[in-house]
């Protein structure tokens, strides 16, 4: 009889102890939001095009993770698609765009055309264009990320996105191979 | 146990793993000198080598020397290009780069001018030059690693920590390149010189000069050339390393000759090592001791399709076309493989115009036979040859099975970055696959990811950012316009209170200017006072009259002439005005420059405005009775001597609100109209008054004497009672002049015209029908004007209307003839009125 109020007491105190810990570890290790989305956002082209649908890219991180299709992200690709179905569990989908605007532009003002409205400033979600009123404005093609969101607002349309260009230290490096046919030493050359 | 140094010092050799011996194929270029070939006609030199921050110090058509930097920078890592001949820039732009890919590049193209003039160089002397000096040099020389990977020599002459090892590397293991081979042999002293030159900038314990045991000639030279030098034979050595290849390759030799590995991602200096070619070497001792900069190298030019095979001094910028052409290719250009470097680690060439780099050590063309056919790709065996044979000690078959699936994160996690893409694997391999074609699609692909993630961290640090500018400047709007409501506020209440203090302050003067006018202004203006009475008792004397409908005027005042003739004006004015509807009404009352007449018009405008009321009000006023009773009190408080303008905008005041009133009685149609204005204008100027004010008066009349006027002509009104009480105080302390009464006479003038034109226009056949009409206006003129001596006037004319002008609109208001003559004038003018208004009365009776 004692052994039953014993184990009943013990487990009570057990229950309570690990009860406070729990409670304790809950406030003390609190994560805010949820860190699912931080993946997603890690896996998404930063681009801040607005494309999904979405005011930016962690914007659409949150929508995926709380239940929204993976594929609205075209600037991200195929690839980022599969990623995105292999961290959410889902099955891949086909992206929702065409395959050539996943090709890598660049805004580029017409500079000689630009008439200095400062529309295309105010559109840029990543600063990348520089100008002043009634002056010229110029993209940094460095931190352009070709989101086209500058093209629209141009009430003189002098912006064009031109892809990038491949220059030697972002060649791809697809070549056939050169073989080397094996001789023989003793062979005259 | 022995150190290190004493087993370098013992000539220990460790064994490196992996690695191959193919066919080494060097006897067919390194039978003859190092020669010289002819000058090309035109010479291609890439921009941007490495060390991208420089600056062009060249333009087209700009002539340059041999030893000419066509580029200038300051950075640390910059490095420059010379021009490698005299000639003429002809263009600078893209050019088929000397790259697997054949990208265009930014070049500068020099048209040689066959002299080969150089740039004068002063050779200097080695002992007078500081560390810094050297470097300097060897960085304005622009030399750069001639083993291939062309790295910028200054940047690896300077590290951070120090060197105990330098290690000069001769090995020049891959098949056909024998050009540090035949330099060795040739140029062994000035090679030690440069290393001389190295070991005076790094001192480092021990340099081993490291050459691969099948060159056995230069083994032998450059142990000659080093006994001749003046090296401390103690600390530095000749090191015969067995044939193997990739022993040539940085970290091979390095753990070969002391066993060390170099760890991954880590540099030889970071082990206290430092790597360089014996053509790095050489070039250091011409550019410090010389002064040449790096503008030839040696090229080996072999393989069966070359006619004469072997090692060339070639301008660094030299089309590889003219050196094919110059020296002889027996094969076919179409369908011959061109080959930059070696065999195993080179690439071939697109495009013949692309010119020699400085890391180009060989420009290999093989025939058919040397090269096998491409052959077609088998299945990966597993076999395991390809792992044996990387000297990288990597896993090759799985970084393949990786790279051709795409998955380049997983390659990476097998250290794809250390492949060091020596090709042995390939080589090696029984099923024919390009590894390293694989390992360098999947390296370029990691590194543009990686260029794709540090971008898209970046663009999300910069999105972030303008998030948050755009948050702050959101907020601080809104403080703004919060503040700038709470300051408006503030304001306003300050405004109001002020606007309070000032009517109390009004108010206040005015009772004592009430009455210190009632206390002070008895003496000197008893006349005045006088006369004030006077017309009073006129007006009254008036309405009376008006009243009883009778249409004479009775002028009970005796005045003096002047008087008389002001009067007299006025009268003539009225009448015309009254008579002559759209005549031009040109009173010419000003003759007299006096300040006397001034006053005089003043008033008389003051008098014509008032009549126009009436007679407008007349005018419309058909059936019934109007009685207009007019009361301005004008009080005029004047200290100082006093002028014109305060008059006049006493009087502008008092017509204008005389005009509103008869505005107003003209509106009111149907019944009785009893309106009782009360006007209280006090008119406190303390400071020199100006025309603008003035003005601005004038035109605040003339607006509102249009307006009444066009009030008038519309309204028909029956009986009206138009008690109008104007006081204006006007306490003026400052002299004015007499250009502003003018012109305030002159407004007024033309605004009477205005207002009698337009009322005539329309109320012609009115006026005919008029039986009575009242005029009422007593004016208690501001004849206190102390300074000057002039008299108050209250004229007074009842003005009956008519169409007849009989009277003459010409004629002076004051002439300056006899005064008799112009009582007389004014006598008939006032006959003739009389006799009009008779008429007319008479008319309306019949």
């Amino acid at each position: 009889m004692s052994g039953i109020v014993i184990a009943v007491v013990v487990l009570t105190v057990l229950a309570l102890v690990f009860g406070v810990l729990l409670g304790f570890a809950a406030e003390k290790f609190k994560v805010e939001g949820n860190p699912l989305t931080d993946q997603v956002e890690a896996l998404l082209p930063q681009t801040q095009c607005g494309q999904c649908g979405y005011p930016g890219c962690r914007p659409y991180a949150e929508a995926i993770a709380g239940g929204d299709k993976i594929n609205k992200c075209p600037p991200g690709g195929t690839a980022t698609m599969e990623k995105l179905a292999d961290l959410m569990g889902v099955d891949p989908e086909p992206l929702n765009a065409t395959e050539e605007v996943q090709v890598k532009k660049v805004a580029y003002i017409r500079e000689d055309e630009c008439i200095g409205c400062t529309k295309c400033i105010q559109a840029c979600p990543v600063d990348a264009i520089l100008g002043s009123g009634k002056l010229m404005h110029t993209v940094i093609t460095d931190y352009c990320t070709g989101c086209d969101l500058c093209v629209a607002p141009c009430p003189v349309d002098c912006i064009d996105m031109i892809p990038v260009e491949q220059t030697t230290k972002t060649w791809d490096w697809q070549l056939n191979a050169i073989p080397v046919k094996q001789l023989q030493e003793d062979k005259p050359c | 146990m022995l150190t290190l140094l004493e087993q370098i010092d013992k000539g220990t050799l460790w064994r490196s793993h992996g690695g191959v011996h193919p066919p080494e194929l060097k006897n067919l270029s390194n039978k003859t000198t190092i020669r010289q070939i002819p000058l090309a006609n035109q010479y291609v030199l890439p921009l941007p080598q490495v060390g991208d921050s420089a600056l062009l110090a060249v333009k087209v058509n700009d002539r340059v020397l041999k030893g000419q930097a066509l580029t200038s920078g300051t950075s640390f890592a910059y490095s420059p290009v010379h021009s490698p001949t005299s000639g003429i820039i002809t263009a600078i732009k893209a050019m088929p780069s000397n790259h697997a890919s054949g990208i265009e590049v930014l070049s500068c193209v020099i048209q040689a001018d066959g002299l080969d003039e150089a740039k004068t160089v002063e050779p200097s002397d080695i002992e007078t030059l500081s560390n810094q000096d050297i470097l300097k040099k060897i960085q304005q020389a622009g030399i750069a690693g001639l083993g291939g990977a062309a790295f910028p020599t200054h940047i690896k002459l300077s590290p951070a920590s120090d060197i105990e090892l330098v290690i000069i590397n001769g090995i020049e293991c891959e098949p056909y390149i024998t050009s540090d081979d035949r330099l060795m042999r040739e140029h062994s002293d000035e090679i030690l010189s440069g290393i001389a030159i190295i070991q005076r900038l790094l001192s480092p314990k021990r340099i081993i000069i490291a050459i691969e045991d099948n060159k056995p000639e230069a083994i032998d030279a450059m142990q000659h050339a080093l006994n001749r030098s003046q090296l401390a034979s103690g600390s530095t050595r000749i090191t015969a390393v067995p044939t193997k290849y990739p022993s040539g390759g940085e970290k091979q030799l390095i753990q070969i000759l002391t066993g060390q590995e170099v760890p991954s991602g880590a540099i030889p200096a970071q082990l206290g090592m430092l790597v360089q070619n014996v053509g790095t070497a050489y070039a250091i001792n011409d550019a410090v001791i010389n002064g040449y900069a790096l503008t030839n190298r040696v090229v080996t030019v072999t393989g069966l399709n070359s006619q004469t095979p072997g090692n060339y001094w070639v301008p660094i910028g030299t089309p590889v076309k003219h050196i094919l052409d110059s020296l002889g290719f027996s094969g076919d250009f179409s369908s011959d493989k061109i080959i930059i470097g070696g065999p195993m680690m080179g690439h071939s060439l697109p495009d013949l115009a692309a010119p020699v780099l400085k890391g180009t050590n060989c420009i290999l063309l093989p025939s058919k036979e040397e090269i096998a056919d491409d052959v077609t790709e088998k299945p990966c065996i597993r076999c395991g040859e390809c792992a044996v044979a990387c000297p990288a000690l990597l896993l090759p078959q799985q970084l393949f099975w990786h790279s051709k699936a795409e998955e380049y994160d997983k390659a990476a996690s097998f250290n794809l970055h250390d492949c060091i893409e020596c090709g042995c694997c390939s080589y090696v391999c029984p099923s024919d696959i390009p590894l390293v074609e694989y390992y360098r699609i999947a390296k370029s692909a990691i590194r543009s990811q990686t260029e794709e993630k540090k971008q898209a961290d970046f663009a999300k640090q910069r999105f972030e950012a303008r998030l948050q500018r755009l948050e702050e400047e959101k907020l601080a709007r809104e403080a703004k316009a919060k503040e700038a409501a709470e300051r408006r506020k503030g304001t306003m209440a300050a405004s109001d209170k002020n606007a309070v203090a000032e009517a109390m302050a009004r108010i206040k003067a005015k009772k004592a200017a009430e009455q210190a006018s009632e206390n002070e202004a008895a003496e000197p203006q008893l006349d005045k006072k006088a006369q004030i009475a006077a017309a009073i008792a006129r007006a009254k004397a008036k309405k009376e009259a008006s009243a009883s409908n009778s249409s004479e005027s009775t002028t009970s005042v005796t005045i003096d002439d002047k008087k008389a003739q002001i009067a007299a004006a006025i009268a003539r004015a009225k009448a015309k005005k009254s008579s002559t509807p759209a005549a031009d009404v040109s009173v010419n009352s000003s003759q007299d420059p006096q300040a006397l007449d001034k006053k005089a018009q003043v008033a008389a405008a003051v008098a014509r405005a008032k009549a126009k009321k009436a007679a407008a009000n007349t005018a419309t006023a058909q059936p019934s009775e109007l009685s207009v009773e007019l009361q301005t009190d004008t009080e005029t408080t004047v200290d100082t001597p006093v002028n014109d303008k305060q008059a006049k905008i006493a009087a502008t005041v008092a017509r204008a609100k005389a005009k509103k009133a008869a505005a107003n009685s003209a509106v009111a149609q149907p019944s009785e109209l009893l309106v009782e204005l009360k006007t209280d204008t006090e008119t406190t100027v303390d400071t020199p008054v100006n025309d603008k004010q003035a003005k601005i008066a004038a035109a605040v009349a003339r607006a509102k004497a249009k307006k009444a006027a066009a009030n008038s002509a519309v309204a028909q009104p029956s009986e009206q009672s138009v008690e109008l009480e104007t006081d204006t105080e006007t306490t003026v302390n400052t002299p004015v002049n007499d250009k502003q009464a003018r012109i305030a006479a002159a407004v007024a003038r033309a605004k009477a015209k205005k207002a009698t034109a337009k009322l005539a226009d329309e109320t012609t056949d009115v006026v005919q029908n008029t039986n009575e009409s009242l005029a009422e206006a007593s004016i208690s003129d501001n004849g206190a004007l102390s300074g000057l001596d002039d008299k108050p006037y209250a004229p007074t004319e009842p003005v009956s209307p008519s169409q007849e002008g009989e009277v003459k609109q010409q004629e002076p208001a004051s002439t300056m003839t006899a005064e008799q003559q112009k009582k007389a004038r004014i006598a008939a003018t006032i006959a003739k009125a009389k006799a009009k208004k008779a008429q007319a009365k008479l008319q309306e009776k019949e």
